[in-house]
This record gives structure tokens, C-alpha cells and sequence, in this order.
């Protein structure tokens, strides 16, 4: 155990080297990062080449990108464009944003779950199809139609919800955003579930768990589930990554201060330090989060073993 | 009588058609008495276990007809929850591949403790004594440790003891084994044969045997029921089968075991593939592969004709089959 | 690459990916399984996967209508004056916002432009990004993906780390990062940056299948008879690992579309003067209150365009893996 772990942290320094460069060369190609320092007016020449060699922007890229990782791990993450620190950006951000998060998550699994159960042990019948075709319009509906729609609706038409939420939000102002940003995921859960718990359901053990006598609820629990649950927290754990990053649509239309929102602004106004820094943080939370699926998956399935 | 199945028929609605899975099956079992149900793959020998033990999947399966009277009451005609209850506690099955049988994510300790909790109500420490101690049972070395460790850690042959085990555990009256060693070296078949037969004298149950293994079978059963296209062909007394089969289905089948005696001959294979059961052919189903097949075979039903008291055949030339070996 | 499986390849392979594979939830064995319980399933009649998934597509109900539909949305694409007589671009700001009247059935947007020909010129935008990427993820994805599974070795594990790179950027942001220099206001930087982030998708699916249809007994016979490499990529593996290609593409090809007015409503995929549904959306976003048909004509066409895709996706997935039914 504790050598596949090691294995799979010496795995992930190329991955995560390679995603930040990815990402510092993009944002360097992006354009000019001095050109967001002072405000709105254009920089002139003289400021322009002073600020250049302090943030050491006149050195090659592979020269800066260095530099940046060097700064990045004594916890230097750089000035964003309004003068505050990135780190300082992150921390009102980061909480915000898993907020949001843990909010989806705990849709993905309550709603995700039992309705792939459900699902799942009807096959064929009315409430299964219903609900297959609603996972299908979930899943066409892009994100940012559904936010809008939802915010139409449940804000402006019916004001069940403030249309934007405050700058620190609770988790029940998140209830409607979280719904939003899991709703693909959602639809993706149930329907994993749905087909493991449809594949398991004919597996020779339940057969045998039936033949042994047990109430239904004991051989749908403690036999069905169990097993049919593996692929479905590996896919929710790997989705934390991915919700995290991908909550800048949603964080947009509902107006949170979250990390999405920082690096929306962050591009807008491209300041490469608060993109690079926040991406690097995420990068982080993605490697993380899918090491600790394959961990779970061998708490999850015994046959797993590391070698 | 502790299980009578009487006429019964089951039927599979799937895209193709009517599946004719069981077309009237007769059999019995007494207590302490070993029944072998023979027959290649599709003849329905385990669409019928899985009929009387009440874990058909319905739908696609569906009883069409009969009764299964298990100690004269009949196991149709009972509420869903009486039904569960009799399964494990006074009926029990063993699988043919212990790994896919087995759960694999709980341990097997677990799972034969299982019985315990559900049907007598232990606490889950006192299930696990039991377990082990079952374990001990079907000699299975160092049981102690062994309870926690899963099913996938133990081998071939350790996986259907634990397997009698779990169907064991209880004490019922009536055990079906499906295929119970197809699945096992040839080396370990033997030693799991006789644990089987040995729990069963122990225990005074009813067995019944489901195999196409013509040789497991001579040793342990007290008779035979051959089955071909969801029929029961031919029933008989273990040693007279052998001695001379009544129905060309089953002397094809005796003749296909290979011979030491015989080297050098080539062997025999009964020709033609079993009969589609959605369009089973008219009159004997067997007829298209039957080498002694006239007019009347693929006209008229043979019906179970009585050979002597003990012995039935389905075939319209049973004596001439019987006499012609 | 002879290493045990590990749990990181097991998931990869096995199911949950990444969320837009949709297919990959199902696991990608396409092996035929005929048979219903105890061989109750038709004998012989041996046919293809393709000729089999053609004769279920054309009795899906699903099947029949997303291509009909995805099929006027082509046409439509092609010649949208078919069903338009307007310029998309024709604006009069007296007409801002104004809902709908005869003629102009959807109303007019914030600039006074037509709704209804704006929608339909609309659909050339969508259905163009969405084939061109898709060929070109497809296209790239499994060569690259194909190949690291035919040789294995280092060329397999460099690319694994590649792909694990492209994972770990996600896909909005990339897309706000990558696009946000651009100024060109065709579909073709779009267009380039979904093959540049999605080949990774298809190359895993491409890498798995090939490894398993290499492992499969005739590919091994066929190697053991001396075939050449190129020989059975071509005979052997391509086309059993296409299957699974084809099914992801498909549903890729609808979010792929999402994505293109995801990123068009972010303000970094395409840029006026270009029709695009994501333009329309987004300018219409802020006048959600007052005029929402603006947003609701073309969120309507994107979401009916979209499930089309995916619906479609889904069907041939269902035909080409029987397992489930």
C-alpha cells in the first residue's frame, strides 16, 4: 500500500509540471500581463520596461516559469491585479467555492443515488424510462441554459431565491447554485448507478443471496448496493476535481465571489499570476482527489490489491 | 414424500418468442435420498431446481402450470415472505461457480453468519462462532483466522466447502446442488463429492444433484431422472440406467463417456445440437437426432411409459432400446 | 506495458472517467450474449455485431427520431434560406426586444435582429463545430490511442501521462485561457481547441479496446500464424475497437456543441458578427427579466440539437452492447 502510494505520488510530479506549464504558456501567449497593471489607461514605455524586469517578464518563458514555481512553493503566489495578494484572493475564494461544492456533492449522492436505485430495480417500467429521458435533457441542457432558466424562474418569476447571493455566501443561499453546477453530474451519477445496479442485480451472489433466504431489503443493502456503489464513488470522488474548476458558469450567473469567479476576472483583465496560482491550486485538488479514489476503491473492493 | 414436483411447466418470454424451458416435469425426493438430474445445458434441469427453490427471475420466467409440494404443502400457492422463509432454512442450494456465488466485497464469515442473523436472530459475534465452527464443518484448515479473509483468497475447491457450508448451516431438509464440481479441478471434484454425500447421510436430507457428469453420478445417487427439451426422458434406479438405458437419449449420453477399456476406438457424440426451445419439433423432441427415429417420433408425444415399477422411458421404442444393447 | 492492473487503469477502463464520457459508463464489451437462462436462447444463426446493431437501430423508436431530427438540422445547416428568407444580420433598433408579430414568429433580439433567422442561421455554427471537432478528436484520439495500445511500451506510458495532462485542465477554463487572445470570429479556433483538449477521451477509449481486442484468442492465433503487425490492425483489432470509438464520438459530438455556447456565452468562442446560439444567449442573458423569449428560441434550439446528438449516442451504444436489457 504505502509503495503504490509513493508509485502514484512520483506519477503525479510529471502530471502536475505538465499541467501548470500547459497552463503558464497559455496564459504568456494570452498576452501582455503588464498591460492590466495600470488600471485601464495604457501603460507607458518607461513603467511598462521597469515593471517588466521586476516581475522578471524580460527573461525566457521556461526561465519565468521556474521562477514562478520556485516562488509557489516557499507560498508566494504572486500579486493579482488589484494590488492584493493571490493567496489572499484564495482564501476568501477557496471557501467559498467548496462550499459550493461540498453543496453539489451532497446532490449528486442523496438525489444521484436514489434515483439510479431506483432506477435501476424497475428497469423498463414507466418511472425508469421517465426518469432516463430527464437525465438525457439534463445532460443536453448545457449548464449555463439551466442556471439561467432556474434564476429566471425561481428568482425573478416566482422569488423563491435572491437571483445573486451575497459576497460570503451560506450554504443554503448555495442551495439553487449547487443544484445547478451538479445538475450534469447528477444526471451522470443516477445513470451509473442505474446500470451497475442493473448489471449487479443478475450477478450469481444475489442470486445466491436470495437462495439464502434473505428479506429483499437485506439482498437490495447489503448485497446489491455495496457492489454496485464502487464505480459510483469513484466517479463522484474524480468529479470534486472537475466540479471545482468548472464552477466558473455557474459562479457567473449567480454572481459568487468563488474561485471561478477570480479567475474569470483574473483572464479578463489577464493578470497570469491569480490564473497560473488559482489553476495550480486546482490542479492540486484534481491530483488529490483521484488519489484518493484509487485508495477508496481498494477500501471499497477487496479483490483490489497494490502491488 | 419431502418434495413432489407435479407436471410442471415454465416458460421464458424473451424477444425471440416463448421459451418452453420445463414442459411437465414429474420428479420426487424422499428424506436421506440422493436424486441426479441429468441432462446437457437448455434441458431444463436447472430451471427447474431454481423453479422449486423460488428463484426464477420473473419476469422473463414464468410458471405456467404444476404444483411443487414440499412436505404436502404447496410452494406455488404460498405468500412471498412464507416462501423466503423456507429458502435457507428448510431448503438450501449450492451453485456451480462458488467465486461468482460468492459476494466478493464481504468476507465469508459474513456471509455464512448471514443465516444465523437473518433466520434465528444471533447477534453478529455469536454468528461469527457459528461461521467458524461451520467452517471447521466442511474442514476447511485454520477456520479461525480464515473467517475475515474473502472469497476471492481461498481456492477452487476451499470455495465450494465454504459454499455447502453456507447452504448447510442451517440444517435444511432438502439441498439442490447445481453442477457442484463442474467448476473444480478434477482432482478436488472427488473430495467434494464425498463431503456433500457424507453432510447429507449425517444430516438424513433429501438431495437432489444436478449434473451432466454421468460420472459423478453413479456413485452417490439412489436414481436417475434424464432430461432432454424441458422433458423428464427417462427415470430409473441408478445401477439399472447403467446396466441398460431405456431411451436412446440416455444410451447416446452412456456411450459418450470416454472408456479406458476402449482405447482406440473413436468415441461416440451424439449428433445434431439440442433442439431450439422456442420451436421445439413436433412429436419426440428428440427425434431429429435420434438414430432409431420412425414416423411415429415426429408425429406423437411419447408419453412416460412404464417400463417396470421403478423405471419410466419416454420413448415409443423403449423396448426395443432396452433390448437392443 | 506488462504491469498488474492497477486500480487508476481498472477505472479508467472500467467506467467513470471523465463526465463527458457518457458511454464509458456502460463498460465497452461488446461480446454478444444470446442466451437467456440455462441456454434458453436461439441456436446458430450466427450474425455481426454490425448487421445485429443495424437490425435493433432501425426498430428504436430513439434511433428513428434524434436522426430525423439531427438529419433536418443538417439540411438546415446547409441551406438554412430553406426555411429562413431573412439575413441574420439585419438589425434596426427600433425593433429591439419587441416579442413576437407576423413574420417574425420568435421576436427580435436586443439589437433588433430577427430571433427566428438568427436561430435557424444558428444551427450551420452548431452542427459545423460540432462534426469538425468530433472527426478531429476521433481522428487524432484513436491513432494516437490506438497505437499506444497496439505497442505498448514507452510510447503507451508517455502517452498516459499526456492524457493525464490534458485530464487535469478543465475544460471551461482551458477554453477561457486558451481562447481569450483570439480575435477570429470563424468556428475554427474552437474548433482547434476542442480537439486539442478532447483526443485525450477518445485516445483512453481507443487505448483500452485495443489492448482487450489484442487479447482476444484469434488476434493471439493470428500473431502466432505470423500475421504482420499492420495486417492485424487492420483485419483483426480495428474492427472490433472501433465500436466503442463510435459510440463516445457520437455523444461527444452533442456536448461538444454544449460547449462551443458554453464558451460563446463566456465571451471566448465565437465573437460577433458570427451567428452562434452561445452569442445570443449570453446578450440576451441580461434581459432575462423583461424579454425572455430572446433567451428561450435559441436555448431551446441548442438543448433540442444537443439531446439529438446524445440520444443518438445512446441508441447505437444500446445496439452495439447487448449486455443490458
Amino acid at each position: 500500500m504505502g509503495r503504490y502510494v509513493i508509485r502514484r505520488l512520483l506519477q503525479m510530479i510529471p502530471v502536475f509540471f505538465g499541467t501548470t506549464l500547459l497552463i503558464f504558456l497559455m496564459v504568456n501567449v494570452m498576452g501582455d500581463p503588464i498591460a492590466g497593471l495600470c488600471g485601464d489607461r495604457q501603460c507607458d514605455p518607461a513603467t511598462a520596461a521597469q515593471l517588466r524586469s521586476e516581475f522578471g517578464l524580460d527573461k525566457p518563458v521556461w526561465q519565468q516559469y521556474l521562477t514562478y514555481m520556485g516562488n509557489v512553493f516557499t507560498g508566494d503566489f504572486g500579486t493579482a491585479f488589484n494590488g492584493q495578494k493571490v493567496t489572499e484572493l484564495m482564501g476568501t475564494a477557496f471557501p467559498i467555492t467548496i462550499r459550493l461544492t461540498i453543496v453539489a456533492v451532497v446532490f449528486e449522492v442523496v438525489i444521484g443515488i436514489s434515483l439510479g436505485v431506483v432506477t435501476g430495480l424497475r428497469r423498463g417500467r414507466p418511472v425508469d424510462t421517465t426518469v432516463l429521458i430527464l437525465t438525457l435533457i439534463v445532460i443536453a441542457v448545457p449548464t449555463f441554459v439551466t442556471g439561467l432558466l432556474l434564476q429566471l424562474l425561481l428568482g425573478v418569476k416566482w422569488g423563491i431565491i435572491k437571483p445573486s447571493v451575497s459576497a460570503d455566501p451560506t450554504f443554503d443561499e448555495l442551495l439553487v447554485p449547487g443544484l445547478v453546477l451538479a445538475s450534469v453530474s447528477l444526471a451522470y451519477v443516477t445513470r451509473l448507478t442505474r446500470t451497475s445496479i442493473a448489471e449487479n442485480a443478475r450477478a450469481d451472489y444475489v442470486r445466491t443471496a436470495v437462495a439464502k433466504g434473505l428479506p429483499r431489503r437485506r439482498v437490495v443493502v447489503r448485497h446489491l448496493l455495496r457492489n454496485s456503489l464502487i464505480p459510483v464513488v469513484t466517479f463522484i470522488g474524480t468529479d470534486v476535481g472537475a466540479l471545482m474548476g468548472g464552477a466558473i458558469v455557474t459562479e457567473r450567473i449567480f454572481n459568487i465571489h468563488g474561485v471561478g469567479y477570480q479567475l474569470y476576472q483574473g483572464i479578463l483583465r489577464q493578470n497570469s499570476q491569480t490564473v497560473v496560482g488559482f489553476v495550480t491550486i486546482l490542479v492540486l485538488v484534481f491530483l488529490a482527489a483521484n488519489l484518493i479514489v484509487d485508495l477508496l476503491y481498494a477500501v471499497l473492493d477487496p479483490r483490489i490489491r497494490y502491488a | 414424500m419431502l418434495l413432489e414436483v407435479r407436471d410442471l411447466y415454465v416458460e421464458f418470454h424473451t424477444r425471440e418468442g416463448v421459451a418452453k424451458a420445463v414442459n411437465g416435469v414429474n420428479y420426487s425426493v424422499a428424506e436421506g435420498e440422493t436424486l441426479a438430474v441429468l441432462g446437457e445445458s437448455g434441458s431444463g434441469k436447472s430451471v427447474t431446481a431454481q423453479a422449486v427453490m423460488g428463484i426464477l427471475d420473473m419476469p422473463p420466467g414464468k410458471i405456467a402450470g404444476g404444483e411443487i409440494l414440499f412436505k404436502d404443502q404447496d410452494l406455488l400457492k404460498l405468500r412471498p415472505d412464507e416462501r423466503r422463509k423456507i429458502r435457507g432454512q428448510e431448503m438450501a442450494m449450492i451453485f456451480q461457480d462458488a467465486l461468482s456465488s460468492l459476494n466478493p466485497v464481504l468476507t465469508v464469515g459474513e456471509q455464512l453468519g448471514e443465516m444465523f442473523v437473518v433466520h434465528r436472530g444471533m447477534s453478529r459475534k455469536d454468528a461469527k462462532a457459528k461461521a467458524v465452527e461451520l467452517m471447521d464443518r466442511v474442514r476447511i484448515p485454520a477456520a479461525k483466522e480464515r473467517v475475515n479473509q474473502y472469497p476471492h483468497q481461498f481456492s477452487g475447491g476451499m470455495r465450494q466447502r465454504i459454499m455447502i457450508a453456507m447452504a448447510m448451516a442451517l440444517e435444511p431438509s432438502l439441498i439442490i446442488a447445481d453442477e457442484p464440481t463442474t467448476a473444480l479441478d478434477v482432482t478436488v471434484q472427488a473430495q467434494v463429492m464425498d463431503l456433500l454425500a457424507e453432510l447429507q447421510r449425517e444430516l438424513n436430507m433429501g438431495l437432489i444433484l444436478i449434473t451432466h457428469d454421468l460420472g459423478v453420478v453413479a456413485d452417490v445417487a439412489d436414481k436417475i431422472a434424464v432430461m432432454y427439451a424441458g422433458r423428464i426422458v427417462e427415470t430409473a434406479p441408478v445401477h439399472e440406467i447403467y446396466k441398460a438405458p431405456a431411451h436412446p437419449y440416455t444410451k447416446g449420453l452412456l456411450q459418450s463417456i470416454p472408456r479406458l477399456d476402449q482405447k482406440g476406438r473413436e468415441l461416440y457424440a451424439i449428433k445434431g445440437l439440442p433442439p431450439n426451445l422456442t420451436r421445439i419439433p413436433p412429436g419426440c423432441a428428440f427425434n431429429p437426432r435420434c438414430p432409431m427415429a420412425r414416423g411415429v417420433c415426429r408425429s406423437d408425444v411419447p408419453p412416460l411409459y412404464e417400463v417396470d415399477q421403478q423405471r419410466r422411458s419416454a420413448c415409443h421404442f423403449w423396448k426395443e432400446t432396452l433390448d437392443a444393447r | 506495458m506488462p504491469e498488474p492492473q492497477t486500480p487508476d487503469e481498472a477505472i479508467s477502463q472500467g467506467g467513470a472517467g471523465a463526465p463527458t464520457d457518457l458511454a464509458m459508463e456502460e463498460g465497452t464489451s461488446l461480446e454478444k450474449n444470446p442466451g437467456g437462462p440455462d441456454g434458453t436462447g436461439p441456436a446458430g444463426k450466427p450474425r455481426s455485431l454490425w448487421s445485429d446493431a443495424w437490425r435493433d437501430l432501425r426498430r428504436n423508436p430513439v434511433f428513428i427520431i434524434s436522426s430525423l431530427v439531427i438529419l433536418f438540422l443538417v439540411i438546415i445547416s446547409i441551406w438554412p434560406s430553406l426555411i429562413a428568407s431573412g439575413d441574420p444580420l439585419q438589425a434596426d433598433l427600433a425593433d429591439a426586444q419587441k416579442g413576437s408579430e407576423p413574420g417574425h414568429p420568435f421576436g427580435f433580439d436586443p439589437q433588433g435582429r430577427d430571433v427566428y433567422t438568427r436561430v435557424v442561421y444558428g444551427t450551420r455554427t452548431s452542427v459545423t463545430v460540432g462534426v469538425c471537432a468530433t472527426l478531429g478528436v476521433a481522428l487524432l484520439g484513436s491513432v494516437l490511442g490506438g497505437l499506444a495500445g497496439f505497442f505498448g511500451g514507452w510510447w503507451d506510458a508517455i502517452l498516459s501521462r499526456l492524457t493525464d495532462v490534458f485530464f487535469g485542465i478543465p475544460v471551461v477554463l482551458g477554453g477561457l485561457v486558451f481562447l481569450s487572445v483570439v480575435t477570429s470570429s470563424t468556428v475554427w479556433p474552437v474548433v482547434g481547441f476542442i480537439v486539442l483538449l478532447g483526443w485525450p477521451q477518445i485516445a483512453r477509449i481507443a487505448r483500452g479496446s485495443v489492448i482487450t481486442a489484442k487479447q482476444n484468442d484469434y488476434v493471439q492465433a493470428a500473431r502466432a500464424l505470423g500475421a504482420s503487425n499492420s495486417r492485424m490492425m487492420l483485419r483483426h483489432i480495428t474492427p472490433n475497437a472501433i465500436a466503442p470509438v463510435i459510440v463516445v464520438a457520437t455523444i461527444a459530438l452533442g456536448t461538444y456543441i454544449s460547449l462551443e455556447a458554453t464558451l460563446s456565452f463566456l465571451g471566448v468562442g465565437l465573437k460577433d458578427p458570427a451567428v452562434s446560439w452561445g452569442i445570443d444567449i449570453s446578450a440576451a442573458a441580461n434581459y432575462i427579466r423583461n424579454a425572455p423569449h430572446m433567451l428561450l428560441w435559441p436555448a431551446g434550439a441548442l438543448a433540442v440539437t444537443v439531446l439529438a446528438f446524445i440520444m443518438l449516442g445512446d441508441a447505437v451504444r444500446d445496439a452495439l452492447d447487448p449486455k443490458l436489457r
